[in-house]
């Protein structure tokens, strides 16, 4: 393909996802500085590679490349990756009705974001492109390298984990 | 309470909405998560690395072209030649006349000077009147005549194509007759043409270009003229 078509055809079918590879950037990176050089790179990446795109949904195959290219960048710098870890070690929930019906403010929903950002790599990896990119199971095993089972397992997990913290917060 | 009810109480203190979120967290993702939308400026960054990536791919050695590859070349390069060369011909043809262009001018004089409220520098029906009014505002004196059938109703000064021009404004009927003159070198024969709807009839003589344009008739329009230059 010739240089100038293949800008086109990428900036037609690739550029326009760059609110999601942004937005799987910064809560991969969990800062705004990261997040764009990531974002950046994987552009470059991607058009590199852009002749394995057999035309499937542009979104996704970006949004593989800005995963890689920030777990690549997340490992060098010493982030380990999490072990599939023993839940038993973590206590149950505090689920009294009067903590709950304390949430019920802002402030509360402000911890969101802290316990978003705790969550082990993989486990935010999957709570995002399922809840904010709806993507499905499938795609986010693609996505991430794992079988499909793995990606329901790590959800559960996020979304326990979220539970919890959420209801920590307001204890 | 369902995620789409939460969706809407969203930004209330609901008590029930905060149990459902609770209980929840896929719904309290979807209703209350951050999505980073990318930054200004980060999109025209990556276009710009994006197009500086696809030159150095341009650049990169080509094979050279095949035997069959020159053929095509040479014939794209002179059917490239023969448009271009038909092109400009067909330019050099279309070329707007200057006579026409002036046309344009000056009837574009006349629509003005009846779309709008100044008609008349000078109103007078006297042509001794109306001459010495252009004295000190032109450097040329214009020709008033007295016409019959064709009264005189003023005059006014006008610009056509940068220079000044005198307008002597007849009637005939509900018709008005704008007659512009100025000094000019070029000598014409008359000539009449039409334009949007309007006459117009030019002519040279003694130095002086002369325009009459009109809604008048032709037939009543080369009366005029005829008119004014037999006196």
């Amino acid at each position: 393909m010739d240089p100038a078509r293949r800008l086109a055809l990428f900036e037609q079918t690739v550029l326009p996802h760059l609110n999601a590879a942004y937005n799987l950037a910064r809560w991969l990176t969990r800062n705004a500085h990261d997040a764009e050089d990531m974002t950046q790179e994987a552009y470059l990446r991607a058009f590199r590679s852009f002749d394995t795109f057999q035309g499937e949904d542009g979104r996704a195959w970006l949004l593989a490349v800005v995963r890689n290219t920030c777990f690549t960048w997340l490992r060098k710098r010493g982030n380990q990756p999490v072990e599939e870890f023993d839940e038993q070690m973590h206590g149950a929930p505090d689920e009294s009705p009067d903590a709950e019906s304390a949430l019920i403010n802002r402030a509360a929903l402000g911890s969101l974001q802290e316990c978003l950002e705790a969550l082990p790599l993989e486990f935010r990896e999957a709570i995002i492109l399922r809840e904010l990119e709806e993507l499905s199971y499938k795609e986010i095993s693609e996505i991430a390298h794992v079988p499909v089972g793995t990606v329901m397992s790590r959800l559960a997990r996020a979304r326990k984990r979220l539970q919890e913290c959420l209801a920590g917060a307001l204890s | 309470m369902n995620c789409e009810t939460a969706r809407v109480l969203r930004e209330t203190n609901d008590p029930a909405l905060a149990q459902h979120l609770l209980s929840c967290p896929s719904c309290i993702m979807q209703t209350h998560a951050r999505y980073y939308e990318a930054p200004p400026g980060l999109e025209q960054r990556i276009r710009q690395s994006l197009i500086q990536e696809s030159l150095r791919d341009e650049a990169l050695p080509q094979r050279a072209p095949t035997a069959s590859q020159w053929r095509w070349l040479a014939i794209a390069a002179s059917l490239l030649l023969v448009a271009s060369t038909a092109w400009n011909v067909a330019m050099l043809r279309s070329r707007v006349d200057p006579e026409r262009l002036l046309a344009g001018n000056v009837l574009s004089a006349h629509v003005r000077s009846l779309a709008g409220t100044h008609l008349l520098d000078v109103p007078s029906s006297d042509q001794h009147t109306v001459k010495p009014w252009f004295d000190g505002k032109t450097d040329f004196a214009p020709d008033v005549k007295f016409l019959e059938g064709f009264p005189l109703l003023g005059g006014r000064l006008e610009y056509i194509e940068g220079h000044p021009a005198a307008a002597l404004i007849y009637g005939r009927d509900k018709h008005t007759i704008n007659l512009f003159t100025w000094p000019s070198a070029a000598s014409t024969a008359e000539a009449t043409q039409t334009l949007n709807g309007y006459h117009l009839q030019n002519w040279s003589s003694n130095g002086m270009t002369f325009w009459a344009v009109s809604d008048l008739n032709e037939a009543e329009l080369r009366q005029f003229v005829s008119l004014y230059r037999q006196k």
